[in-house]
């Protein structure tokens, strides 16, 4: 267990260090970063020509969801050498989401660059965390978006099995969603087949859920026995659906996917685990015969919801 | 009706037929690869006795 936790880290560790190789889109451009509320700074490697880079035709900036959508430019300004370009915008930005800068021009030293598109977000370490606390907490599956609300009651009568559950479900949800984001940005989206994610991804859940049962049966029989059984209710799970859709809506990429999976995963599991320990305890309790079993249980899940409500609109990174 | 659409449809039904086979095949070899010997006595035993669970 020890040593699947520390393989996992170290995988996790080297996704998030290497993530400046993919985030560098024009060697000419060095720096890109939001600026106080309505500014993007763009710092070039060399000085660029003034005239070309005043000229607000030059720019197309959108939020990358909608790229639709042009941000009206107010202002544009270049610094004294020529190599800090500040873009200010008429609107606030919402610096969450990251924002595309298309530089259709760039001369520097009569040299002309070609085209560029950059994307300015805020760290993007910062940007996975933020990712990944929100699909735990901030957005939690059960308490705020009320998904899988029929295995959350079933699993969490005790503690052991309710950490089973979560286990398992972590596992084959990153798995499913992986392939889900592979599948459908390489596959369907070429295709213009986009309307058959939900048939595909369905299929998706139950080949892992098959494949994991199959393999687990051979390798680790004593792990199949504590798991086998919850294999088939993460089959029967809405969030299992859910997590690939919304990642398809939210337009993520490979390590965005992969995090958000893993924090939808981890916030079903912490869910899990809060329900059966109070349930546990209340099984001690003096209830009141009316309540007693699975009314008193919504009324805790409830009062979880209410808990994690104080999440809501939190944003830490 | 439309071609093109008839033509989108087809591709998708090919396209779905193409990778539920993909995966079929797939699992079909993990099961063979990973085949657990079941001792046909355990399940004779366990359909006599009584129990609902």
């Amino acid at each position: 267990m020890k040593r699947i936790i520390v393989i996992f880290g170290v995988i996790l560790s080297l996704l998030i260090f290497s993530t400046p190789l993919y985030a560098s889109a024009n060697r000419f451009i060095v720096k890109s970063s939001f600026y106080q509320k309505d500014k993007i700074r763009i710092v070039f490697a060399a000085p660029v020509d003034r005239k070309l880079a005043e000229d607000r035709s030059n720019y197309y900036v959108y939020e990358r969801t909608d790229p639709d959508i042009p941000l009206p430019i107010k202002d544009i300004s270049l610094s004294k050498d020529g190599r800090v370009l500040t873009i200010t915008f008429k609107e606030e930005l919402n610096q969450h989401s990251p924002h595309i800068v298309v530089i259709k021009k760039i001369v520097s030293a009569g040299r002309n660059l070609g085209i560029a598109s950059i994307m300015v977000r805020k760290s993007y370490a910062g940007f996975l965390m933020s990712i990944l606390i929100g699909a735990m907490l901030v957005h939690n599956f059960v308490f705020t978006k009320y998904l899988g609300l029929c295995v959350f009651f079933g699993t969490t009568r005790r503690k052991a099995t309710a950490i089973g559950m979560g286990i398992t479900f972590t596992i084959v949800m990153v798995c499913s969603a992986m392939i889900s984001w592979f599948l459908y940005n390489y596959v369907l989206k070429p295709l213009n087949l986009q309307f058959f994610q939900v048939v595909m991804f369905i299929g998706i859940v139950s080949l892992i859920v098959q494949a994991v049962d199959i393999i687990l049966r051979k390798i680790n029989p004593y792990l199949f026995k504590a798991f086998g059984i919850y294999l088939m209710l993460v089959l029967a799970n809405c969030v299992i659906l859910a997590v690939p859709l919304l990642i398809v809506v939210n337009g993520y990429n490979g390590i965005e996917a992969f995090v958000f999976s893993l924090g939808a995963g981890l916030g079903y599991f912490l869910a899990l685990f809060l329900m059966s320990s109070v349930r546990e305890k209340l099984e001690l309790a003096n209830v009141p015969p009316s309540y007693q079993g699975l009314s008193i249980a919504f009324i805790t899940a409830g009062l979880f919801g209410l808990a994690f409500m104080g999440f809501s609109g939190m944003s830490i990174f | 009706m439309d071609p093109q659409l008839m033509k989108i449809a087809m591709g998708g039904l090919a396209v779905l037929g193409v990778i539920g086979l993909v995966f079929g095949i797939g699992l079909a070899l993990a099961a063979q690869k990973f085949h657990v010997e079941v001792d046909p006595k355990v399940e004779a035993v366990k359909e006599v006795l009584a129990g609902a669970q």
